[in-house]
């Protein structure tokens, strides 16, 4: 289905090839139907507001997929510390500990074996998941601020709506002053007035 | 404190630091400040001046005032800024996915250690040709460590484009606050 765009002038959003466009619209009509956008700046902000949710959500899906990437190696770097013996080498363990690590995500046996070296040290799942976000954390702080600056920016065009919306009532309410004050309109008594002069 | 006797050297030495004196010179300095190209005015492109035309007419109305004009066109060309720094994070991933990284790969360079087999083949055995026993391998090249499923082939694409990625958020930001005010300016003038 070919995405259409309300105001065709708007440059659409262009998507990964994984992504679904028609998700995209749906995310994009539930921002339209949020705020009702009227006339081009409006709509240019709905936009905006759009594409940078989708890109938050593009990003956070990655920061969960890279932390589930690091699980295998950071299991095998935390079996490789606790598997070994005092005057072990860790290399001396190395081929159990991956052979554990690469089991662990299919074979339940595996995985009762590595939860009970993680009690013998006081330790649960959520250490090979720590361990995971320790050895992503390089990426995962970079992520971080492009997350936060987009959130920024996301809240700071609502914050550009709601002004410029602000802006326009305020506007109409001006102009619409005039007209009751009989500024922006010439008066009946005004114009009879001028009549009888000109008479 | 430096002496008068360094200070007319330290000059004269500066006299001397001119920049470039070739043209190939001269041309690779030029590219000095050059990073993503994105800053580069559009206008002069025949079908972004078209596409700007339309959206400068869209925001200002039927109006004739010049001042108005000028300003709806600083908001449309912020506007097709942020949809050319958008098109260009997209264009970054799925380059990242389809190769494994951004630059194409470098020719294979003999590590120490490889050059160091060597040496041994040689003290081993002199006088005997130095490839027998002795193999280099291939560098594991960037696209083979690409994991081949969804979502983790694209989040591996996104992380290894991190740092580009981040540079083009910058320069985004920077596109929208130059739009918002360019709105802002617009509500002034149309009061």
């Amino acid at each position: 289905m070919p995405r259409i765009n309300e105001l065709a002038l708007l440059p659409k959003l262009p998507l990964l090839i994984t992504e679904s466009a028609d998700e995209f619209d749906a995310l994009s009509h539930a921002f339209e139907r949020e705020i009702k956008p009227r006339g081009i700046i409006e709509q240019m902000y709905v936009h905006d507001i759009s594409s940078i949710v989708w890109e938050i959500l593009r990003l956070r899906r990655c920061k969960v997929v890279i932390i589930n990437s690091a699980f295998r190696g950071a299991l095998q770097n935390l079996l490789k510390k606790l598997l070994r013996q005092p005057g072990q080498y860790e290399y001396e363990v190395e081929d159990e500990a991956e052979a554990l690590a690469q089991t662990w995500f299919t074979d339940q046996e595996a995985k009762k074996q590595v939860s009970e070296i993680l009690t013998r040290f006081d330790l649960d799942e959520s250490a090979i998941e720590a361990e995971a976000i320790r050895r992503s954390s390089a990426d995962l702080e970079l992520l971080d601020r492009m997350l936060t600056s987009l959130e920024s920016r996301r809240n700071k065009a609502l914050g550009c709506v709601a002004e410029y919306r602000a802006s326009l009532a305020h506007q109409l309410r001006e102009s619409a002053d005039r007209f009751v004050d009989g500024k922006g309109v010439l008066r009946l008594e005004d114009a009879a007035s001028k009549r009888s002069t000109a008479a | 404190m430096a002496s008068e006797r360094q200070i007319a050297a330290n000059r004269r030495n500066a006299r001397k630091s001119t920049g470039p004196r070739s043209t190939a010179g001269k041309k690779r300095a030029g590219r000095n400040a050059y990073r993503h190209g994105l800053s580069v005015s559009m206008s002069s492109n025949a079908a972004f001046a078209k596409e700007l035309d339309r959206l400068v007419r869209e925001i200002a109305g039927d109006t004739k005032n010049a001042i108005v004009l000028e300003r709806a066109r600083a908001v449309a060309e912020a506007e097709l800024d942020l949809a050319r720094v958008r098109r260009a994070k997209v264009a970054l991933i799925e380059r990242a996915s389809a190769f494994g990284e951004l630059d194409p790969p470098r020719p294979s360079r003999v590590t120490a250690f490889q050059l160091l087999r060597v040496l041994k083949a040689i003290v081993r055995n002199p006088g005997e040709p130095i490839a027998d026993g002795v193999t280099f391998s291939e560098p594991i090249g960037s696209l083979a460590t690409m994991p081949s499923q969804e979502p983790y082939r694209s989040a591996e694409a996104v992380r290894r484009v991190l740092p580009e990625l981040r540079k083009l958020n910058r320069y985004e930001r920077r596109a929208a606050m130059r739009r918002d005010r360019a709105v802002r300016d617009l509500w002034v003038e149309q009061k």
